[in-house]
């Protein structure tokens, strides 16, 4: 896949409108170069895997440490990974599209009802029950980051749109907001 | 010499202005927060801590990174210790001795080591990093732009060789990098480059979305998958920290010594890092030490090689970052992006331009390391209880603070649906193993690389030779290709390597 799109990006960067000035190199060439090397490294690991299967993995020294260490002086399960819970795909599709759904909706509902949903969705989603704390920390986190990130650091959040706009300006009337 | 100290004293009058000094304490609380939270690494909440940094002037700015920087590379020694839970690699080695200990009835002994070894590592790099800055920025004066680009190249061959990794998948990440900081209108030409008509892609792909979208969001989304599933922990109320004697800490100087030195050196190469200083030291000790047969059962050596080595890199890894403007690892990375939001450039002139933000950042580092120990001396128990905290809470923040981060920096929502897009790019590279710090690596320095390259071309008459030709940069190429050599030599010398392959 990676050198699929390596040949397709390769293909675009011969497409990259300029006038050549003399015999020097265009913009074009570095991105070739950079697209050249992907090739010659997919190329690399298509021979491997020909030749030797995908047991003769070359690795970075970091990890070459951390294996032998772990087996010379820990435990097991010492190797500093993190734990690992049974995977779920579904839960991190449901995140992903509530993040997307988030950014899509920020602008139409402005900051404050766009995230304080956000977060309260996104941690009931992790499976945390207790509402009454979700619902704190959802609405006075919001509540903080909007007048830390208005009133202290001068960022000018999404206000949204009529008629959510009037919330955003009544909340930052009452932070003392400008 | 007297410039130097005149600048460093000079420096610590500045860290000790009121805005410095906040800085500094939120920047070491933050970071020591950062090393004890589940869901939370040190690059990550060094990436989330950035756009809060936006309006802030340079100076407190970078104190507060660079001090979430070595006070996280301390703290995740504690939930090591007292849990058997490494915040992150760095703290692995510190569960062997210091877990063993805590099983003993020794865990405040443990967390007193933990704290002298952070604190004679930290004041020893930064001494160093000191004493050497100067010297090391007055070579690089002399650099033309193949010296640069041969060692740039250095940094982000050492960051896949000593990388935790495939070296394959690492090299595709690096150039992935590298193409991302591609995209948009060439300064040279005026050409689109991968711009697929698309107008925001014109102005570029800023480094700061990759890097808070791929380290930020893809961490959570990594971690969503697996149900935020935290180890489950005891209760954090009997924490104390319990100091060595002076005799005590005399009897272990060579392992003080040692831990520290590696550290530096190790620090100094780009891409190495605190984690690979801790391990490598807690090697050396298990080889050389005086009691190297009771490595493991629970000694102090076990604690002090790594912790030592730990946070003595961070000096070290301020050195190529700030007199070459070289990022070794994800955090400098991170403060270099900083120093560039600020319209600073690291780099051998910066210590002419701008030397009272560099003497000022250099005198917090020494301020830090005793106030992080002192911090944690005093409020380690307090600072533990954060580990109740649910990691889904913490979770939706770090999300929240990563699309504050996008939105803030330009205020373009694109950037914010760009960061969604890097985070699940972040997740792909996690789930598949591709490592993340050469992408980000691959986008910050890929301007500087491709400028570099580009120039040398048109004033050497497109004759690539002469990359080798200098004395400098054939130089530097040849370590290049050590360093990728390296890992394939490393396999053929270990016996042990070579028998499972």
């Amino acid at each position: 896949m990676v050198g699929a799109a390596s040949v397709y990006l390769y293909y675009v960067a011969t497409q990259f409108e300029f006038h050549r000035r003399g015999a020097n190199l265009g913009p074009d060439f570095w991105p070739k170069l950079v697209l050249g090397l992907v090739l010659a490294t997919c190329a690399y690991e298509i021979v491997k895997i020909a030749l030797f299967g995908s047991r003769r993995e070359l690795t970075g020294v970091l990890q070459d440490i951390v294996e032998d260490s772990a087996r010379d002086y820990g435990d097991e399960g010492d190797d500093g990974s993190a734990p690992q819970g049974k995977p779920r795909p579904a839960l991190l599709v449901a995140g992903i599209a509530l993040t997307a759904l988030y950014v899509w909706v920020i602008q139409a509902l402005g900051f404050f009802l766009a995230t304080a949903p956000y977060v309260a969705i996104f941690i009931a989603l992790g499976g945390y029950r207790r509402w009454g704390i979700n619902l704190i920390v959802s609405v006075a986190g919001t509540f903080f980051m909007m007048y830390f990130f208005m009133k202290v650091v001068y960022v000018s959040l999404p206000v949204g749109q009529e008629p959510f706009a009037q919330l955003t300006f009544w909340l930052m009337r009452l932070m003392g907001i400008r | 010499m007297d410039g130097v100290l005149a600048h460093l004293a000079a420096g610590f009058v500045d860290v000790f202005a009121p805005a410095n000094l906040l800085a500094l304490v939120i920047g070491l609380v933050l970071g020591l927060l950062v090393a004890v939270l589940p869901g939370l690494t040190l690059v990550m909440g060094v990436v989330l801590a950035l756009p809060f940094t936006y309006t802030m002037e340079v100076t407190p700015a970078i104190i507060l990174l660079t001090a979430m920087y070595v006070s996280g590379t301390y703290a995740g020694a504690w939930t090591s210790i007292l849990f058997r839970v490494p915040g992150e690699p760095i703290d692995v080695p510190m569960l062997w001795d210091g877990y063993a200990m805590a099983r003993k009835g020794e865990a405040a002994q443990a967390l007193g080591w933990t704290l002298i070894a952070a604190l004679v590592g930290g004041l020893a790099s930064a001494a160093v990093m000191v004493l050497l800055t100067e010297p090391v920025a007055r070579v690089a004066l002399t650099f033309s732009t193949p010296e640069y680009f041969a060692i740039i190249l250095f940094g982000l061959a050492s960051v896949i060789s000593l990388g935790g990794s495939s070296l394959a998948n690492a090299l595709i990440s690096l150039f992935a990098g590298l193409l991302i900081a591609t995209v948009g209108v060439d300064d040279t030409y005026g050409a689109h480059r991968f711009t697929f008509d698309v107008p925001i892609l014109s102005d570029g792909i800023d480094y700061l979305v990759v890097m808070v979208g791929a380290f930020g969001l893809g961490e959570v989304f990594m971690r969503m998958e697996l149900g935020f599933t935290s180890a489950p922990l005891k209760a954090a109320g009997t924490v104390s920290t319990r100091l060595p004697g002076l005799r005590e800490i005399a009897s272990l100087k060579g392992t003080f010594t040692r831990g520290t030195l590696l550290g530096i050196i190790i620090g100094i190469v780009p891409g190495a890092g605190a984690t690979v200083a801790s391990f490598l030291s807690y090697g050396i000790e298990a080889q050389y030490g005086r009691r190297k047969e009771k490595m493991g059962s629970g000694i102090p050596e076990g604690i002090v090689a790594p912790q030592c080595a730990a946070t003595a890199s961070v000096g070290g890894a301020m050195i190529p970052l700030i007199t070459m403007g070289i990022p070794g690892s994800g955090a400098t990375a991170i403060i270099l992006g900083a120093f560039l939001l600020h319209g600073l450039q690291p780099g051998p002139q910066v210590l002419q331009t701008s030397s009272h933000i560099v003497y000022a950042v250099f005198a917090s580092l020494f301020v830090g390391v005793i106030g992080m120990c002192l911090i944690g001396y005093f409020a380690a128990r307090l600072l533990v209880r954060v580990l109740e905290f649910p990691e889904v809470i913490v979770s939706a923040y770090v999300v929240m603070c990563c699309i504050l981060g996008a939105f803030a920096s330009r205020n373009n929502i694109t950037d914010v649906w760009l960061i969604v897009v890097f985070g699940v790019v972040g997740y792909l590279c996690e789930r598949f193993r591709f490592p993340i710090a050469p992408l980000v690596l691959g986008t910050i320095l890929g301007p500087i690389a491709e400028t570099s390259f580009m120039t040398t071309m048109i004033s050497f008459d497109n004759d690539w030779t002469v990359f080798f030709t200098r004395p400098i940069s054939g130089a530097v190429m040849a370590l290049v290709i050590l360093t990728l050599v390296f890992p394939v030599l490393r396999r053929f010398w270990s016996p042990r390597r070579r028998s499972a392959t």
